[in-house]
């Protein structure tokens, strides 16, 4: 006899497997992986590292490839979670919604499914990376992969936060963009955003991502002499504000995800 | 013995709403039961639907599956019922028998295995027969994107159909599917509801598909406007059944009405001649007057429809 726990682990695993099936049978996600790596650390950080980050005193495309790496993980988080909206609209998950199981499994089985198209998507960064022969620090970038796991549940949260209170799909796409355009500039993915002061700086330490990015890099550099030219925060306090975020946005957002579904 | 659908009273107001879409409906549906819930466009039949499959919460009333109450026990419910959705709810990048793993991995019925290979025997062969019945078993392992309009509600049927659910809600089941699908969807519908004894809970367009229900439900502007057997509803909003005839002796045809106590009225030369069996055999079969006209009026579940529209417009109350 299959009991309620088993039954909802078999569904979120079910639901997990949905869509990384769906991932790998698109070839689109696998031409994303590789082309946006090329266009921002290829293109961009080229470019911005040729002419402007002569005195930083570390390895530019290093820095930014480790933001691009958190950066790729919260796109894939929230895209994929926001995606539960149009396939609500078109009716692909109306068979997830009549089904016995919880709201939390069907969210939980979608981020699963979401955090491993993320992760895949990392293949083209560190492709990007060799071909451009920036360092990857030996064991360092495997102690970062290690902790993707805490970026995947910040941003799945954050995508559940944004789901909470969206009802259509227009809004979800374009929504999901101003999430993660934003983030991606102000958290220091790109750039240091040590001197950042006022309303940029207000807004780059309320971004989730901004603690994300500094834990991997504060992995990343541990031991060596750029750490304390980089990373901004001891990494407890970025555990600490991470975990906070998670709880808030998984709770509000699978909440109000949920009653806005039936509540009409 | 307690009713497969109990809804009593049932009220459901949007935010946005004027008015009440649903408002005080009530209506039971027994075991085994074949239902047709009918009305015009905005009448609440989808908003009914969603709330008794538990998408959609009611704003006031009690609504019961299968001895469950919808609101506290969503999930039991669920575990119940079987729905064919008004638009195709499948994945179209997955393959058919994708689309059904899935099924019966969130329903509980088998562990979730990533390969069709690695599923239990039993996955296979429920799989293998209801595959072979609704005629879809050559494309079981092809992207659903590719599929027609009738292979897609085929497939849905068949996976509606993997969690043996007491209840089956097919809303506007046959939209899209040409006449022969329609039929043949129909043929099997009507199998396995006589050989699992299940209850079907149909709104349709195609008022020619609810001809064949135990009892049919009408509503317009969230209330019901009639319910009952089929020939209830017509003789109700259409009045008697008639059949026109003329006689080579029209003398003779009278007085063997007139033997028969049959109602009938005179009409340009015929006689207008009233039935009240299924069919007007049995009163024909005692005529011995030969006959110069016969023209027999079924009176149609879309006449009555029609006609209870047309009330409905003028403000007509049954």
């Amino acid at each position: 006899m299959i009991t309620t726990a088993q039954r909802e682990g078999n569904a979120m695993l079910a639901i997990a497997a949905r869509e990384i099936t769906k991932g790998i049978k698109n070839p689109v996600l696998m031409i994303v992986s590789i082309v946006f790596p090329i266009i921002f650390i290829g293109i961009m950080g080229g470019s911005l590292s040729q002419n402007m980050a002569g005195g930083l005193g570390f390895n530019y495309l290093q820095f930014m490839m480790i933001g691009m790496i958190v950066n790729s993980i919260f796109t894939g988080l929230i895209t994929g979670m926001s995606s539960l909206i149009e396939e609500r609209n078109q009716n692909m998950t109306q068979e997830l919604y009549v089904s016995p199981i919880s709201r939390y499994s069907i969210i939980i089985g979608k981020m699963i499914g979401s955090s491993f198209t993320s992760l895949v998507g990392l293949i083209g960064i560190v492709l990007v990376a060799l071909i451009m022969q920036i360092p990857l620090g030996g064991m360092h970038i495997v102690y970062l992969f290690l902790i993707t796991p805490l970026f995947c549940l910040v941003g799945g949260s954050l995508g559940i936060f944004f789901i909470g209170f969206v009802q259509d799909s227009k809004t979800a796409d374009i929504g999901s963009m101003l999430l993660v355009m934003p983030q991606m500039f102000l958290s220091g993915a790109m750039t240091p955003i040590q001197h950042s002061t006022g309303l940029l700086g207000f807004l780059a330490h309320i971004m989730p991502m901004t603690y994300c990015i500094d834990l991997a890099r504060s992995v990343f550099y541990s031991g060596t002499d750029m750490y304390s030219k980089i990373v901004l925060y001891n990494p407890l306090t970025d555990l600490a504000v991470m975990a906070g975020f998670f709880l808030v946005f998984t709770i509000v957002g699978t909440l109000m995800f949920t009653r806005s579904e039936r509540n009409r | 013995m307690e009713p497969m659908i109990r809804v009593e009273n049932l009220r459901k107001q949007y935010k946005q709403g004027a008015r009440p879409a649903v408002d005080g409906v009530s209506f039971e549906v027994g075991k085994g039961e074949f239902f047709a819930f009918l009305g015009p466009n905005g009448a609440g039949k989808t908003t009914t639907i969603s709330i008794l499959t538990t998408t959609l919460s009611k704003t006031d009333g009690e609504v019961m599956i299968a001895g469950y109450d919808v609101e506290k026990e969503a999930s039991k419910v669920r575990r119940n019922v079987g729905i064919i959705f008004q638009n195709p709810s499948l994945d179209l990048d997955l393959t058919a028998e994708e689309n059904i793993r899935l099924h019966v991995s969130i329903y509980g019925v088998y562990a979730y295995r990533p390969f069709y290979s690695m599923m239990p025997a039993a996955y296979k062969q429920r799989i293998e027969e209801l595959s072979q019945v609704v005629g879809i078993h050559e494309n079981l392992f092809k992207k659903v994107k590719g599929f027609s309009g009738g292979m897609r509600r085929k497939l849905e049927i068949m996976r509606s159909l993997m969690h043996n659910p007491q209840i089956l809600f097919l809303d506007e089941p046959t939209q899209g599917l040409d006449a022969s699908a329609r039929q043949s969807l129909w043929t099997y519908l009507q199998k396995i509801r006589k050989e699992e004894n299940m209850t079907i809970f149909l709104t349709t367009h195609y008022l020619e598909e609810a001809e064949e229900a135990d009892r049919v439900c009408m509503i317009t502007q969230g209330k019901v406007a009639i319910l009952g057997t089929p020939d209830e509803i017509k003789h109700k909003l259409l009045g008697d059944k008639t059949m026109l005839l003329r006689g080579e002796d029209e003398a003779a045809l009278k007085e063997e009405l007139d033997a028969m106590r049959a109602t009938y009225t005179e009409e340009n030369g015929s006689l207008k001649v009233v039935y009240s069996d299924k069919t007007p055999q049995h009163l024909l079969s005692q005529l011995h007057t030969p006959l110069t006209r016969l023209d027999i009026h079924q009176p149609t579940l879309e006449e009555a429809y029609l006609r209870l529209v047309e009330q409905s417009e003028r403000g007509v109350s049954l």
